[in-house]
């Protein structure tokens, strides 16, 4: 009889326990998710912010960053989406959101370092190719020049050479 | 034109074909400076995507529509963001002067990607959704912004010479500075005025 009334009682102050207990464990939780809304949504501003320096390097580069772009589009729109969903405090659709913002971040960053890549490595292809070029020109344009103008020479030295031979005959003869 | 005029001319023009030849390398590593303005352009447009026609007489629980236009020229792809403001009639707007933003809280915003000499736009979709209205004074407590439901408790009292709870509708253009690693006010607003009619 007696164990039967202590189980009653323990049971009794279990349950006043967790009936004191739960405004405070809820409040917790809700701060918890809270904070966690905060964060996720500062990581999410952050990882958007270096997808776009990295489409601006890309660009910078000579890439063609339209498509960079649209998703980076894409992104700002879940963004400003979880901002929003934040202000009304619907902290697990601001975690979704911002979940979503940081992937596509992440994935434009991947891809504007690949175009980077390539349009550095085409740009110092081009420049080779146009300097080798321009640097052939020149010595063509020089060397032809130079042997074009020695044969004009040789040839007015030839056709002017007889005449003054004539010449200083006739002077020999007066 | 004797032998030393010839050959003058002779190595004038061939000057002149080397400097052709080289100029597509010389243009690699020459740079003009670029004397174009960097600016951006804002503006809004109605319904039927014309600048006119914008939401004027506002009843409640009706949806509005309005885009926002952002074009850019900047000389590089901006990252520019989008503060929709609410006020009434004594509540401030920006300061074009000293390029000051409002303080007042922003009720929606968006973020647009623009390539240089691109255009961008955005449809806002809006309706007034809860107010209170006495005699004199209206509030406007709610209303849906595209998929946002942002609380405003935005009062307007009675214009008796306009005959209308008058609120306007503003929007901030922000642009992303690389250099500070922050938006700033791009000294550009454009909004539009609304009577509302509970």
């Amino acid at each position: 009889m007696l164990g039967k009334t202590w189980v009653i009682l323990k049971f009794f102050f279990f349950l006043l326990l967790a009936v004191a207990l739960a405004p405070e464990i809820v409040v917790c939780a809700t701060a918890a998710n809270e904070s966690e809304a905060a964060s996720a949504l500062a990581d999410a501003d952050a990882e958007l912010t270096l997808a776009y320096l990295a489409v601006l390097k890309a660009e910078e580069a000579g890439a063609n960053v339209t498509r960079l772009l649209v998703r980076l589009n894409e992104s700002g729109v879940l963004l400003a989406r979880a901002r929003m969903a934040y202000s009304e405090a619907e902290f697990e659709e601001t975690i979704n959101l911002a979940i979503s913002t940081v992937s596509i971040g992440v994935e434009v960053q991947a891809e504007a370092v690949r175009l980077k890549t390539a349009a550095v490595s085409e740009s110092v292809q081009r420049v080779m190719l146009t300097a080798t070029a321009s640097i052939f020109g020149i010595a063509l344009i020089a060397f032809g020049s130079f042997w074009i103008w020695s044969q004009l020479k040789k040839r007015y030295e030839e056709s002017t050479i007889p005449k003054s031979n004539s010449q200083d005959a006739f002077t020999d003869e007066r | 034109m004797n032998v030393e005029e010839s050959r003058a001319w002779f190595i004038f023009g061939s000057l002149a074909l080397i400097l052709l030849v080289a100029t597509p390398t010389l243009g690699l590593f020459v740079r003009l400076p670029d004397v174009s303005d960097k600016f951006s352009e804002f503006w809004l447009l109605g319904p039927g995507r014309k600048a006119g026609n914008y939401p004027f007489n506002i009843v409640v629980n009706e949806i509005y529509q309005v885009y926002a236009c952002v074009e850019n020229h900047l000389g590089y792809s901006a990252y520019y963001r989008v503060l929709v403001k609410f006020r009434n009639q004594s509540q401030p707007l920006p300061v074009g002067s000293n390029s000051t933003r409002s303080p007042l809280p922003a009720i929606y915003e968006f973020n647009i990607f623009v390539r240089d000499g691109g255009v961008a736009e955005k449809l806002l979709r809006f309706e007034i959704i809860d107010v209170i209205c006495s005699d004199t004074i209206m509030t406007v407590n709610k209303m849906s912004i595209n998929e946002a439901t942002p609380t405003i408790n935005g009062s307007a009292t009675w214009n008796a010479e306009g005959n209308g709870f008058f609120y306007q509708f503003f929007f901030e253009l922000w642009l992303y500075n690389a250099t500070v690693q922050r938006h700033d006010y791009n000294n550009r607003f454009v909004g539009f005025w609304v009577n509302i009619t509970a």
